[in-house]
């Protein structure tokens, strides 16, 4: 892949990003695509902090997403 | 008459319920799932010659089996094949909508969408082209404001067209490579008779469904085999594991269908996008969060209070009334036990349950409790639990018992345990007015509060011990989080009702049989041997006078009911001529952790079964009085 992959979670405020693939349990990875984060799929990441949870909008509409999850998210930087 | 049956399906939060409520009015009827605890809503509509059976799914974003709500939906529309389907969908929101719409498709009933919050289209400078979005999906679109009742009477009209039979299976074909497989494997599947259509099969086949997989391997594990084949065929292709495919292919024409029917206008900030952000960030949205729960809480204690007085004067009233009538003879102080009990039930519901549960269903329904599970989520991460759990646990708040029934919302069994165990810690409003009218006027506000404190530090430890304790896997937070709306009355004061009918059906007669035996206690004179049986842990461990041992059984049938046995067998109602300070906060502590009462109780054992549901009230009580006599020792240092 020539761009670098990176974990959503580590994604700044306001950054825009495109999903490449979710690790983890066939339960949560079900989920989440079930929410529209298939490979391929932009989003951008609205909210982050102090936060344990990010919030991210994604084929429009807004989603909250736990740290652990995010941190499972691979994702590569939309310039 | 002829009958119809129509479930309404579709994603949490696009107005599902009130389209219910506007097609059900009052003909409603909540209940289970049988043997789940998944609340299943019917109704009744009568329409021309037509009696219509209208059942509600519950709120969920795909079919495959993540939750129990996902299994119940598939299985009821494949099995007990409503005549019509109506799918409710969010129009702004149109593409996350349309997936689980196309997955409803595959299920293969007569359909209906309701395109709904139409209105919200207009200020959000959205259009929808209606007439494509029939012609891509091959089902009757109806434009809805469900708020404002517009478009209802046409879903019906559409329905019972639909029942007659005037229906054409719409085709919705996948990409070319996914939809070759799937159709080779749906000829294999020719000879299956289960009650889901062959190509839904296949499709969940494909995916991985383990749930379908299992039907299937019990008819012909054959079929099994050819599954493998065509699914790492399509694996290989896209080079992603089978599901993702299957959802990515789906999501494709989700996108593809919104794409050409949604035409944006100039999107500009809107004011729900500010509040939005203000109501989320990392500091001003906690000190928004804990002023709007103080607020809450101030405006219904007050308030409750003010009202709650006049109430139980006005209803003590009933007593004098009671007495000409039957005397004062034994029967007659039995049967106003009774009486009592179902007083005390109304004072306790009418000023602060119902209060409470209206306020909140507004902060619930205009979208800001999903606000606060997001901030919350780091803090409930540590017991094990996330941010969503924070709604059953302020529910808790106003009542134990329907907040326990709130837990529901909580993914997994484990994850529902440990919500109801700290849910039945929190203390409910009448422990609340106990607290209030004992330590708060007493001793100080500073105490109470204090107690409060304490109890959510307590609500920390045994949390996270119950979490590390407990095997398995956290679940994380994965949430939608809807637009900020103004809060439909109608909804919320229904789903205020529902969780009040919650707490009387199930409290109400509890109550009022406790009443009743601890009138007879009374009347037999063995209270007193009761208290005296409590002595050691009442007056050795606690402190505490010998009469408090009666009030804290009195407590089991209901928590407000320890301060007026207090005040019974203190023979007065200044608290501070029969206890002193630190008395009253060891029996405040004791009073708030001890056991959930008896309406609880009865939750827990229809929520997680009888042994567990003992195991916490035993633990409660044993602790509760552990902890007790350790502060009775702190405090008199």
């Amino acid at each position: 892949m020539s761009e670098k992959s990176m974990k959503l979670i580590d994604l700044k405020q306001g950054q825009k990003g495109i999903i490449i693939s979710v690790l983890g349990g066939r339960g949560v990875t079900q989920r989440l695509i079930d929410m529209g984060l298939t490979p391929g799929t932009e989003f951008k990441m609205l909210r982050k902090g102090r936060l344990c949870a990010v919030e991210i909008s994604v084929r429009g509409s807004k989603l909250a997403i736990g740290c652990g999850v995010a941190a499972k998210i691979l994702v590569k930087v939309k310039e | 008459m002829k009958k119809i049956t129509i479930a309404l399906a579709g994603n949490a939060n696009v107005g599902k319920s009130v389209i219910f409520n506007r097609l059900t009015g009052l003909h409603q009827h909540i209940g289970n799932w049988p043997g789940k605890t998944v609340e299943r809503a019917e109704g009744t509509l009568f329409h021309s010659d037509y009696t219509i059976d209208i059942i509600d799914l519950p709120g969920i974003y795909s079919l495959s089996t993540f939750s129990m709500e996902e299994l119940i939906s598939r299985d009821y529309i494949a099995k007990e094949k409503p005549d019509v389907v109506i799918n409710v969908v969010d129009a702004t929101n149109l593409e996350r909508n349309l997936y689980f719409t196309l997955q409803l498709l595959e299920l293969g009933r007569p359909m209906i969408i309701a395109l709904n919050q139409m209105d919200l289209l207009k200020k959000k400078g959205i259009s929808i082209n209606i007439k494509k979005l029939q012609n891509f999906l091959g089902v009757p679109v109806v434009p809805v404001i469900a708020t404002q009742g517009k478009g209802i009477h046409d879903l019906v009209h559409e329905a019972v067209r639909l029942a007659k039979g005037e229906y054409e299976k719409p085709k919705i074909e996948y990409g070319k490579e996914v939809e070759k497989e799937i159709q080779m494997l749906t000829k294999s599947l020719n000879k299956i008779k289960l009650d889901y259509p062959q190509r839904f099969l296949a499709i969940k086949l494909l995916e991985g469904d383990e749930e379908i997989k299992k039907m299937i391997e019990e008819v012909d594990p054959n079929i099994i085999k050819i599954v493998e084949k065509h699914a790492k065929k399509i694996e290989c292709f896209h080079g992603h594991d089978r599901s993702t495919v299957i959802a990515s292919e789906r999501y494709k024409i989700a996108n593809e269908i919104a794409k050409d029917c949604v035409s944006l206008g100039p999107s500009r900030v809107k004011f729900s996008d500010k509040l939005d952000e203000i109501t989320t960030h990392g500091v001003w949205g906690y000190f928004i969060m804990i002023f709007s729960v103080v607020t809450l809480f101030f405006i219904i204690f007050t308030f409750g209070n003010f009202f709650s007085d006049i109430l139980v004067g006005s209803l003590m009233n009933v007593r004098s009334i009671f007495e000409q009538y039957f005397g004062t003879g034994i029967a007659s102080k039995l049967a106003w036990g009774i009486v009592e009990g179902l007083i005390a039930g109304i004072t306790i519901v009418l000023p602060y349950i119902l209060p409470f549960y209206v306020i909140l269903g507004l902060l619930e329904d205009s979208g800001y409790l999903s606000r606060i599970a997001f901030l919350m989520d780091r803090f409930m991460h540590k017991i094990g639990l996330h941010g969503k759990a924070f709604i059953p646990l302020i529910l808790g708040y106003g009542c134990n018992v329907p907040a326990c029934l709130g837990c529901r919302i909580m993914e997994t069994k484990r994850e529902r345990l440990i919500a109801i165990f700290v849910t039945t810690l929190i203390p409910c409003a009448a422990v609340t007015t106990v607290i209030l009218g004992l330590v708060g006027k007493y001793v100080g506000l500073i105490w109470a509060f204090s107690l409060y404190v304490i109890d959510l530090i307590i609500v920390f430890i045994l949390g996270r011990i119950a979490f590390k304790v407990l095997p398995g896997e956290p679940t994380e937070l994965i949430m939608e989080m809807h637009d900020y709306r103004m809060p439909d009355l109608k909804t919320v004061t229904k789903q205020a009702w529902f969780r009040i009918k919650d707490f009387i059906y199930i409290a109400f007669p509890l109550i009022i049989a406790c009443s009743f035996i601890i009138k007879v206690l009374d009347v037999t004179n063995l209270s007193e041997s009761i208290e005296n049986m409590m002595k050691p842990i009442t007056v050795d461990w606690l402190g505490l006078p010998v009469f408090s041992g009666i009030a804290l059984i009195a407590g089991i049938s209901r928590k407000e009911l320890t301060l007026i046995t207090l005040a019974t067998h203190g023979s007065t109602t200044n608290f501070a001529a029969i206890l002193t300070p630190v008395q009253m906060i060891v029996f405040s502590l004791v009073m708030m952790l001890y056991i959930p009462c008896v309406a609880t109780v009865a939750a827990l054992v229809k929520e997680i079964g009888w042994k567990k549901a003992i195991f916490i009230t035993v633990f409660e009580i044993v602790f509760a009085i552990f902890v007790g006599g350790i502060a009775f020792r702190l405090l008199t240092l």
